[in-house]
């Protein structure tokens, strides 16, 4: 674990997109961290992958700062750290492995509005709102079994619980400006578990220094 | 190693190399007890937990346990038979590589199913991912004190990983784009290659490679 005095920088442009999970997590470990929007493209050959989220670990004996990327490995190190994801391999995969279904509905959004014909677009709309209604359903039937608390698992705020905050927040907000339709498309299926998700993981006292761009994601679902 | 003798596992996916491979090497690796199944398709879809394949059972003392999603079951099985180191930072800079390929992955079907004008953008983008990534393989290379490893001197996660991603790309994806194996080998620098026919050659493989061919027949003098 690092020590209590890590401090980090998190560099991502000023949107919500595939930095919000972070941002909570790094808000909920009760670290000290601080945001950078790099200029763009001009940083990007200082990007270790090109790309961003990046993550920097401030060093603090003069060797050479820790730098990660991709978002679900940053969010990984930043869970794993300060014990959001369980140290039990087989309790952690469980809750990994949906993070993993989130990355391809969210690939499958980006695809979908980059189609050009009426055909591909409707083929890939089908294959997105597919993956949604089996990510959903798999969310919900671990929300009851954990006795529809508005936790995935256990009684604590987990990696699990706040990376799937970190999707609707861009399905129902984030995204909007990609795709006007998308917010109406999926809150129609929301189930009354991952409304009771979001609202456990927004009023959680971990999150609530966390201020969100997007605004509450309760109220956006309430509109 | 954290599993008992007495476990078995089952990996179900299609009878393809796909995205299925670093599995099959990470088991094979680890010397475990595994077989494979290929389910019915798409009979068996609504007894997969994500309706998706792969799925990884776990099967000792009685119990079963289920696992799904290609890279959460490579972490796992990589962490379990001790092939991810267990200091956090040195993780993260194994598992950020195998998120990149993953990215290479989704780059490949994205310029593959394009068309019109963003057929060309999608090219471009496939390309530019692409280079930058075997330039980011060869820089942590060219940091390893083996050659023949990315990270320390022992097969790793991110070896299994890495050379998982190229078998794909070279052996596998032509049966969606027959030139792939050729634009991805003109990319690849003589040390990668060096590093990927290491790897085939560990002794811990040994036995994938009584199912498969090799890769060291495709590169020739002319690719060094």
């Amino acid at each position: 674990m690092s020590p209590s005095n890590a401090s980090y920088t998190l560099r991502y442009f000023d949107a919500i997109g595939l930095a919000e999970s972070s941002r909570i997590l790094l808000t909920a470990a009760g670290v000290e961290w601080t945001e950078e929007h790099p200029e763009w493209p001009q940083e990007k050959p200082n990007q270790p992958h090109g790309r961003m989220p990046v993550l920097v670990e401030k060093s603090t004996d003069g060797s050479p700062d820790f730098v990660i990327c991709e978002s679900s490995n940053v969010e990984r190190y930043i869970a794993r750290t300060y014990g959001f994801l369980p140290a039990d391999l087989k309790q952690a995969a469980l809750q990994e492995q949906l993070r993993d279904l989130i990355s391809d509905v969210i690939s499958l959004f980006f695809t979908q509005i980059q189609c050009k014909g009426e055909e591909d677009k409707a083929e890939f709309q089908t294959k997105f709102d597919g993956l949604l209604e089996t990510l959903i359903n798999v969310q919900t039937k671990l929300l009851k079994d954990n006795g529809n608390t508005g936790r995935l698992f256990g009684d604590k705020l987990s990696y699990a619980d706040i990376i799937t905050y970190g999707l609707y927040i861009n399905l129902l907000v984030g995204f909007v400006k990609f795709n006007a339709d998308i917010a109406d498309n999926v809150k129609s299926k929301l189930t009354p578990e991952i409304v009771k998700l979001i609202s456990t993981v927004e009023t959680d006292p971990l999150v609530e220094k966390h201020k969100s761009r997007g605004g509450s994601l309760v109220a956006a679902i309430s509109a | 190693m954290l599993s008992g003798s007495d476990t078995v596992y089952v990996l179900r996916y299609f009878d393809v190399i796909g995205r299925a491979e670093g599995c099959r090497l990470l088991l094979t690796a680890a010397n475990a007890s595994w077989t494979e199944e290929h389910p019915e398709w798409p009979a068996e879809k609504a007894n997969q937990p994500f309706e998706r394949l792969p799925v990884l059972v776990e099967r000792s003392n009685g119990n079963e346990w289920i696992l799904c999603e290609s890279l959460t079951i490579e972490r796992y099985l990589a962490r379990v038979f001790g092939f991810m180191p267990t200091d956090l930072k040195q993780a993260a800079l194994q598992e950020q590589m195998a998120d990149q390929q993953a990215d290479l992955l989704s780059a490949f079907f994205g310029q593959l199913t394009a068309t019109g004008d963003m057929k060309s953008k999608q090219i471009d983008e496939f390309n530019t991912l692409f280079d930058r990534m075997v330039k980011e393989h060869g820089r942590i290379l060219s940091r390893s004190s083996s050659k023949q490893h990315l990270f320390g001197d022992q097969l790793s996660y991110a070896d299994i990983s890495l050379y998982a991603f190229y078998k794909l790309f070279i052996v596998y994806l032509k049966c969606y784009q027959s030139d792939i194996a050729e634009i991805v080998k003109s990319k690849l620098t003589p040390e990668i290659i060096n590093l990927i026919l290491s790897i085939e050659k560990e002794p811990q493989l040994a036995p994938h490679f009584s199912k498969c061919d090799t890769m060291a027949a495709i590169f020739t003098a002319k690719d060094f």
